[in-house]
């Protein structure tokens, strides 16, 4: 197609400016900066200078009217990539704070163990919430343990605040336990340091309000008073399901009527019966112990 | 070989457009996170067009400017492009290239060829640049776009040089008919005793 001629002179146009090329790299590698192709750039550079200057900003609106283009696809794709890592971070978010709500509360046990009047003598199983009754009186909840890990009907259970409920059923590996604010519960408690027994009752529909009723008039209650179970025994073979000394909440207000035996005290309750995940179940309360308090 | 005086104003100025728009537009323009080049890209278009020594001599001008524009060391951009220029136009000589999808092929590889020619300069004069994966993929977005480019590209520089190419450049090639003019393809190109 072409002739030798053609082909080296295309060959040599091509060494030509290969070896133009790269003897223009060896010089001006080697030369200071006062060098004759420094000083022809710098030349060049102060000639193109002003013509790219006004290419720049005669194309602005060109060059902004691209960028938009471009930062609105841009942005897209980076609205895309935070929306997924808003989402891995609110789901880390949510990881961290589980565990954190998980050690605040299972440190709660040992801190309300270690309170002074808790009832020794019991080992408390662990248990992890894992349904909740669907009614607004949050009157029931099941935990993953049961009777494989030795829960039995009417232990006591508690959170790390204070008295959550009883076992009121047990499956090999699961346990119902019927809270303090459920409708049917009573418990025996007395206020500290006063001592005036009464009995636990919840206000239906407040989970936030329990009752203690059945307290005599010549008790000195207070706002502010802890109230404990009292663990109370009258004879043999009756005696309270819960052991003695367990938080049960603090008196918000005492009602006295001047009509009325005994006096109404409201109290507060310590555990945080809707937000509960972990319990513990104390299941070396003693056996065999039925008689009343509280009524299933 | 002796360049007319119209065809080496069309292309010298249309290097110099490509390069200045590059500098002053192109190149502050960030499309989904990379920068279109334009010079290898009008480079390749006029060494399909002009064959492979107008492919040099265009690359070769074009490395230079851009060097001199930019203050880059002088001979580095010029010596990729004119293996740009000079490769993509003997791709040309060799090749039907009438096909109408061609020139993305064509600036694709031509980008890529650039940005790799240019990363091998700038490694072998030592001036302590390294590969990362951001390098590699704003060499990966400049090919895809400078491909996205070059039909739009590609037609400009055949509409402003077509008054100097070989009418034979710019339409379909038939089995056994040989160009009309030299190598070079360009008519102020015309090789001497043909």
């Amino acid at each position: 197609m072409y002739d030798r001629k053609t082909i080296r002179r295309r060959r040599a146009v091509l060494a030509g400016f290969v070896v133009a090329s790269v003897a223009l790299i060896t010089v001006w590698f080697g030369e200071p900066v006062t060098g004759t192709l420094h000083v022809l750039q710098r030349g060049a550079q102060e000639v193109l200078s002003p013509i790219q200057s006004g290419a720049s900003r005669a194309l602005k609106p060109l060059r902004d009217t691209i960028g938009w283009t471009g930062d609105t696809l841009s942005a897209k794709g980076e609205n895309d990539r935070l929306r997924g890592e808003l989402g891995r971070l609110r789901r880390e978010l949510a990881a961290t704070q589980t565990a954190r709500r998980d050690v605040e509360q299972l440190s709660g046990f040992a801190e309300i163990a270690r309170a002074d009047g808790f009832p020794q003598g019991t080992a408390p199983v662990t248990a992890r919430v894992i349904a909740r009754s669907p009614t607004v009186w949050w009157s029931s909840v099941q935990l993953n343990k049961g009777s494989s890990d030795g829960l039995e009907v009417d232990q006591p259970v508690i959170t790390g605040d204070g008295l959550a409920g009883k076992v009121t059923a047990v499956t090999g590996g699961t346990a119902t336990v019927t809270l303090i604010t459920d409708e049917r519960s009573s418990v025996s408690a007395q206020v500290m340091p006063a001592g005036a027994d009464g009995i636990v009752r919840p206000k239906v529909g407040d989970p936030n309000d329990l009752l203690l009723d059945f307290v005599e008039k010549g008790g000195r209650i207070k706002s502010g008073q802890t109230v404990v179970t009292s663990g109370f025994t009258a004879s043999p073979g009756l005696e309270s399901l819960f052991p003695r000394g367990v938080p049960v909440g603090r008196v918000k207000k005492v009602d006295r009527s001047e009509l009325d035996i005994y006096q109404t005290v409201h109290i507060d309750p310590f555990a945080e019966l809707k937000r509960m995940d972990f319990v513990q179940v104390l299941t070396a309360a003693r056996p065999g112990a039925r008689a009343e308090v509280p009524s299933q | 070989m002796m360049l007319s005086g119209q065809a080496a104003l069309r292309v010298g100025l249309l290097v110099l457009g490509a390069v200045l728009l590059q500098v002053s537009v192109v190149a502050q323009v960030t499309i989904l996170g990379g920068r279109a080049n334009l010079i290898p890209v009008v480079v390749a278009a006029l060494a399909l067009l002009g064959g492979s020594m107008a492919g040099a001599t265009a690359g070769f001008a074009a490395g230079l400017l851009l060097d001199l524009a930019m203050g880059m060391s002088l001979g580095g951009s010029s010596l990729a492009l004119t293996g740009v220029g000079y490769g993509v136009g003997r791709f040309g000589e060799l090749r039907d290239v009438s096909h109408g999808l061609l020139p993305i092929a064509v600036a694709a590889a031509a980008t890529a060829g650039y940005d790799v020619a240019y990363g091998a300069i700038t490694f072998m004069l030592d001036i302590g640049a390294s590969i990362s994966a951001l390098v590699l993929r704003d060499m990966l977005m400049a090919i895809l776009l400078n491909a996205a480019l070059a039909l739009p590209l590609f037609a400009l520089v055949r509409r402003v040089v077509r008054p100097v190419v070989a009418a034979g450049r710019l339409e379909p090639r038939r089995p056994g008919r040989t160009l009309e003019s030299g190598p070079i393809g360009l008519r102020g190109l015309d090789v001497s005793g043909r």
